[in-house]
């Protein structure tokens, strides 16, 4: 800092700089420059104290690190120069040693380390080691002495040492990165030595004679220019690629030649159109209400029909910016590169031309149609019935045990047995010179005769179910059992079938009223028997059947026996004790079968709401499956006269269908449906159990799990 | 015996690929694919089983055609994405060692690909290309007006800018414009171009901000396939039109904000007359010059220079038909060349117009500076109007607020109170419309009475002019059931406030009544029980006015009943006919059924909404 004002100095005062010189050299004018660096001082480090300062400035003038300079104007070139002071071999070279008390020199230190001196000075006396203190005493001067952060240990003296200001200046130098010398100028006037007027060397340095090279253009760089202009001329170099302004897009007649006979690729499918409710002042009844919009909002924006909520604007210029503008704009171009397009045929057809032609169910009466009675059983569901071979009687067992008779015209009780366990089936024999009922409980068949028969017919079905002759009997495991006495109030005859048969689900008569086969509900093998009255003998017909047996029914005509196990139906004939065919409804599972009275089609109904029709004529794959009962179908029947069927279902509902057959082959038969028949309620999971059509007329009988037998007439 | 079917080598398998495969054959990276399906326009398809395309895989993938895929990558562009893959790892590579020259060379050198040869093969003729250029249209009005941002650049939107300005005067050039909807999302434009309806939305005039769920990346190269698109047909359009392309335009009207108006339409070949054979072309180019500086001159003198052209149609057509010659001042030295140029098949094309399109021909606009000037400017000169603006609606308004020649401002502000006498003068000489008034004449194709749509009414409801599908909900012929049962309910109404004014005379009456009406229940049908009914009421002292009413609600209300039967029997029938239908044929019935009911339902909603507020608005009207 000094010397750069003594610089300034200089620069400014010229030759009187020698004598600025000389005023640092003593000691005792030392005023001046004190405070000329105490002002200095002060202006650039703030924190040193005055007599700190006084110290430094005293071993700053002693320590210069960098020798002094002075400026002077040459005698030879007139212009001004620096002069360093001569170094003196002696002294000058190594002055740092010079006001050093301790004159050992540079050596290890550490040699000393035991001593309790540190070397010598000048005059060969020991220089003692100064006072030391604890680290305490060291930390607590740290602390106490405010400048202690500027000061150094000093390995010659072993003691701390303030640094000079020059020393702090060259660490703020380079910690700032810049050069350490506080004199260096980086933008130093460049000197002019050998340019401008009179400078210019009039001497050569070199005698020797100037080279061709240095003023013939030359040969081979021609040669190699002439190469390129060449090219150029020839176009094999082209100037340069035309930049981004020229590469804008020229745009000419691209449709100008004839289009390529390619079928053009499909266009994409244009959006549609808007409609009122989307303009900014629609009719009022567009707008939606409340509710409409917030079903809007909480709907997801995938499902929503419309993706913006109709709006009314009083003016124009109160129309906002539409907020979902570029994301709308952005799902139609996802529509266009990422959605998959089928072509599809619009049908522009009336959806009631598809209904097939069938004709009106007015035009097919008579056929039920609505509820003229009913019977109720109090106790529990109603699971059979049957209604007699003269259509006159009804007969109906509950789960409960009981067994009622009543009349079908007015629906008066005539008689109730109670049996004690539950009937599982009910079936009257369907020939007409005798009157009787078979009801199938547990592992029993009971005969019952019903009151008030003439006494013909009395006799009759009485010789019919004890006959006089009989076959001696032969060992088996089921017993007949004549009842003794009191033949009014119980079963006239019992059957009993094999222990553990579990309940007689299901009773069929062959038409001719002799042999009746009864299903067990045991999935054992001896399910079904066939029970022959005349002779009072029962067999198994199938040794081994695969399945559980659900229902068996006689052909009407042939000696034909159909047996419905879960997954098919099998058709026997028992005349060649042979299987003739097996159907495949693809019902999971047959509930219910029936045939129809001429024999050549069965109706198989199943739990998965299905019912078969199949011409056995035809094909072992049904003609027909319908579906149309929401819940399991648990009863079918045909009717014996009128062209007429009717599926009962859990879903509490009857549904009655016109099936004309018609002897022509070719013909296929006709399926209409009828009426659906409600009125039976659904008590756990249970609908209508059974149902039956009367005899010779066009009435239907259904038993309902609501304990209810009901009557629908046409 | 042939030989023996490998899987998976024919058929499905074959046919279709997955993406994944797709890009893997390809050899790019799938942002790279996306780009390439984008501009070639190869979608992906629904194979009709999907476990036979996929390897047996039923997993959710997406299918290509495999041809498609094919072609693909026999593609130029695709190579030029490869180079440009290159290009990013070279310039990478030098900006990141710091040499500069280097990147500066590579980026002067980067590979650029241009999508002509794609634009030929999607649109093979001129017809499947307009045919298909609403999107297009739509994305450039939309980046026309974003403002830009790191990914939308500055150049890009001045592009879009130019190019819906193009489609803008071409549209106002040949009056193809048709239909104008105001939606609640933007203007619909419908213009019959080439035969084909080209419908275009753009948005109201506001800043918009790029959601940050949309992928700007996507929409970026739509655009450039739809920029060239639109630069090829537009091209076309104009030279088919006889007009230069690109209009030249001038920077200095387009600072002032002139928007349109900052293009000159110049025709292709100005002077026909000449007839010159090709050898002096510069001596055409040179009047070409001239043309130009007269342009110039012309439209320094207060004249909108795009103009030009269509004022000299209309000058055409007005000399044809010569009779009222309602000419515009400014004769030019290019009038000279009109008659020469008369039979052009530019000036003949240009006559045979559904006079339709001419509507605002006669009337002169002046357009106030809350209605937006893009909207109208383009609207009232499609139909051969004349608009001027104020300055603060931009620049180059061709007359001055104070012009004798306005006959209607349209204006979007309620009335004023304060009225200085000026401008009285002028409300009594000019007419005060609401901006509706414009949309709604172009849709009816004639001029509509102004009174309704006066400034500070209620407007009447603003339809959509592209009408809605067949058998909708129409409001404007909905009326007549409406009124049907607004008499009934007057009627319920009147009757109502009399039988509170009956209990309040006295309730004796009442019984009556009710036992004639029961009577009345019973007579419905039969005239002989009428004739006792009606009897036992003017026993009963009851008039003859309120027995007839009772009867006639009780006839009503029967016929209302079994109708409600008849519905409920057919329903039932048509259900169990269901039953016989094979499964297929019930689905598609059921389907049908199901359009069919929710369409009804939609539509008696609609007219239940409006016969609501029609009584309302009633009840409200006899209140006050």
């Amino acid at each position: 800092m000094q010397s750069e004002d003594e610089a300034e100095d200089e620069d400014q005062e010229g030759d009187d700089a020698s004598d600025n010189e000389d005023v640092d050299e003593f000691p005792e004018i030392d005023a001046v420059s004190d405070s000329e660096e105490e002002s200095e001082e002060e202006d650039t480090d703030d924190l040193d104290e005055e007599d700190t300062l006084d110290e430094n400035s005293d071993a700053d003038s002693d320590l210069h690190i960098f020798p002094k300079f002075r400026k002077v104007v040459s005698d030879i070139t007139g212009q001004t120069k620096v002069v360093y002071p001569e170094i003196e071999p002696d002294y000058d070279s190594d002055s740092s040693t010079e006001d050093d008390p301790n004159r050992v020199g540079k050596i290890p230190m550490h040699w000393y380390d035991d001593l309790p001196h540190l070397g010598y000075d000048i005059n060969g006396k020991r220089v003692l080691r100064p006072a030391k203190g604890d680290e305490l005493d060291r930390f607590l001067q740290t602390v106490e002495d405010p400048n202690s952060w500027t000061t150094a240990f000093d390995q010659n003296t072993q003691m701390d040492k303030p640094l000079s200001a020059e020393e702090l200046d060259i660490i703020r130098r380079l910690q700032a990165g810049e050069n350490p010398d506080a004199e260096y100028d980086p933008y130093e006037p460049t000197i002019e030595w050998f340019t401008g007027k009179g400078k210019e060397e009039v001497m050569p340095l070199s005698s020797a004679p100037e080279p061709k090279r240095r003023w013939l253009p030359s040969k081979w760089e021609k040669q190699k220019i002439m190469k390129i202009v060449r090219a150029i001329r020839q176009g094999r170099i082209v100037g340069s690629k035309p930049t981004a302004a020229d590469k804008k897009q020229q745009f000419y007649a691209i449709w100008n030649e004839p289009p390529s006979n390619q079928a053009p690729p499909l266009p994409a499918p244009k959006p549609k159109l808007p409609t009122n409710s989307e303009s900014y002042n629609p009719p009022e009844e567009y707008l939606p209400t409340e509710e409409e919009r917030k079903l809007w909002e909480s709907t997801d924006p995938e499902d929503r029909e419309r993706d913006y909520l109709p709006h009314k604007y009083p003016a124009l210029r109160l129309v906002p910016a539409y907020d979902r503008f570029i994301k709308q704009r952005f799902n139609r171009q996802l529509d266009l590169y990422l959605a998959p397009r089928i072509q599809r045929v619009k049908l522009n057809v009336d959806p009631n031309s598809l209904l097939p032609k069938l004709p009106s169910p007015n035009s097919l009466r008579p056929f039920p149609n609505y509820k003229s009675l009913q019977f109720m059983h109090t106790k529990a569901r109603v699971r059979c019935l049957s209604i007699s071979s003269d259509g006159a009687w009804v007969a109906s067992g509950d789960e409960s045990g009981v067994i009622s008779l009543w009349e079908v015209n007015v629906g008066r009780e005539v008689k109730r047995w109670s049996l004690g366990s539950k009937v599982g089936a009910i079936e009257w024999c369907p020939r007409l010179d005798v009157c009787f009922f078979v009801a199938g409980t547990e592992e029993q068949l009971h005969f019952f005769i019903p009151p008030n028969i003439s006494p013909a017919m009395l006799t009759m079905t009485q010789s019919t179910l004890a006959p006089a002759t009989l076959p001696p009997a032969t060992q088996s495991s089921i017993k007949w059992i004549s009842a003794s006495g009191a033949a009014e109030d119980g079963p006239v005859l019992t059957i009993e079938l094999p222990s553990a048969s579990g309940l007689s689900r299901q009773l069929t008569w062959h038409r001719k009223g002799d042999y009746l086969a009864s299903v067990s509900s045991s999935e054992t093998q001896g399910s079904v028997w066939m029970h022959q009255i005349s002779r009072r003998h029962s067999q198994a017909p199938f040794k081994k059947i695969k399945g559980a047996v659900q229902m068996v029914l006689f052909h009407p005509t042939k000696p034909h026996f159909f047996v419905a196990t879960q997954r098919y139906v099998r058709l026997y004939n028992l005349a060649e004790q042979k299987l003739l065919k097996t159907l495949m409804p693809g019902i999971k599972w047959i509930s219910s079968m029936d045939v129809h009275p001429s024999g050549d089609h069965i109706i198989v109904g199943g739990y998965d709401r299905k019912l078969c029709w199949f011409d056995l004529e035809l094909s072992e794959k049904p003609y027909k499956v319908l579906r149309y009962h929401s819940r399991a179908i648990r009863s079918l029947h045909f009717h014996p006269t009128y062209p007429l069927f009717a599926s009962s279902s859990d879903d509490g509902s009857i549904q009655i269908f016109h099936a004309r057959v018609y002897s022509d082959l070719m013909t296929d038969p006709l399926i209409v449906p009828l009426k659906i028949l409600r009125g039976h309620d659904v008590q756990e999971g249970l609908g209508v159990l059974q149902i039956k059509w009367v005899i010779k007329q066009p009435w239907l009988v259904s038993a309902g799990a609501d304990g209810s037998v009901s009557l629908w007439c046409s | 015996m042939g030989r023996l079917k490998q899987k998976g080598k024919a058929g499905a398998a074959k046919a279709y690929v997955t993406r994944s495969s797709a890009v893997k054959k390809l050899q790019c990276s799938l942002a790279d694919f996306r780009r390439l399906c984008i501009l070639k326009g190869i979608f992906p398809r629904e194979p009709r089983h999907k476990k036979r395309a996929n390897k047996g895989s039923t997993a959710p993938t997406s299918f290509y055609y495999a041809k498609d895929i094919a072609y693909l990558a026999h593609e130029p562009v695709l190579n030029k994405l490869r180079e440009h893959k290159a290009f990013a790892k070279k310039i990478s590579r030098a900006l990141g060692r710091g040499e500069w020259s280097i990147a500066k060379n590579l980026e002067d050198n980067k590979p650029v690909y241009r999508l002509d040869h794609i634009i030929k093969e999607r649109y093979p003729s001129f017809i499947d290309a307009v045919r298909d250029i609403d999107d297009a249209l739509c994305m450039i009005h939309l980046f026309a007006s974003l403002p830009s941002n790191p990914r939308v650049s500055p150049a890009l939107i001045e592009n879009c800018a130019r190019l819906t300005a193009e489609w803008q005067l071409y549209v106002m050039h040949t009056r193809s414009l048709r239909n104008v909807f105001l939606s609640i999302k933007g203007v619909y434009y419908q213009a019959e171009v080439m035969d084909q309806n080209v419908t275009w939305l753009v948005p109201y005039q506001f800043p918009q901000n790029i959601p940050s769920d949309v992928d700007v990346r996507v929409m970026l190269t739509f655009l450039e396939l739809y920029q060239t698109l639109l630069g090829f047909v537009f091209f076309k359009l104009y030279t088919d039109a006889g007009l230069v392309y690109p209009p030249p335009l001038d920077s200095s009207k387009d600072e002032s904000g002139a928007g349109v108006g900052a293009f000159n339409l110049r025709s292709a070949n100005p002077s026909p007359a000449t007839g010159a054979p090709k050898s002096d072309a510069p001596k055409i180019s040179s009047k070409e010059v001239r043309q130009t500086i007269k342009n110039i001159t012309a439209e320094s003198s207060s004249v909108p220079s795009n103009d030009i052209d269509i004022d000299r149609v209309e000058r055409i057509d007005s000399l044809l038909d010569a009779a009222e010659e309602e000419f515009v001042p400014q004769a030019s030295k290019s009038d000279l060349d009109v008659p020469s140029s008369l039979p052009t098949l530019l000036s003949l094309s240009s006559s045979p117009k559904p006079s339709s399109t001419n509507i605002f021909a006669p009337y002169t606009f002046w357009l106030s500076r809350e209605s937006s000037r893009s909207i109208f400017e383009f609207l009232i000169r499609s139909f051969g109007g004349r608009i001027g603006w104020p300055v603060s609606s931009g620049g180059g308004s061709p007359f001055a607020e104070d012009d004798e020649a306005i006959t209607h401002v349209i204006i979007d502000r309620p009335v004023a109170k304060s009225d200085t006498a000026q401008e009285r003068e002028r409300r009594r000489r000019r007419k005060y419309v609401q901006p509706q008034w414009v949309v709604d004449c172009i849709n009816a194709g004639k001029i509509l009475l102004e009174d309704l749509y006066a400034q500070g009414k209620t407007l009447p409801p603003h339809l959509s002019p592209f009408g809605e599908r067949d058998g909708a909900y129409d409001p404007t012929i909905g009326l007549t059931n409406v009124e049907n049962s607004l008499v009934e309910a007057d009627d319920a109404l009147s009757e109502g406030s009399q039988e509170a004014e009956d209990v309040e005379m006295g309730s004796e009456l009442e019984g009556d009544v009710t036992s004639v009406a029961a009577l009345a229940v019973a007579a419905a049908d039969d005239p002989e029980a009428l004739r006792v009914a009606e009897l036992a009421a003017e026993a009963a002292g009851v008039d003859y006015g309120t027995f007839e009413k009772e009867v006639q609600k009780k006839q009503k209300q029967q016929k209302h009943k079994h109708k409600e039967d008849a519905v409920v029997d057919g329903g039932g029938e048509e259900d169990m006919n269901k039953i016989l239908m094979s499964k297929r044929k019930r689905q598609l019935y059921e389907r049908m059924k199901y359009g069919e009911k929710k369409r009804a339902t939609e539509h008696a909603k609609l007219e239940e909404k409006r016969t609501k507020i029609e009584k309302d608005r009633r009840r409200k009207a006899r209140v006050s």
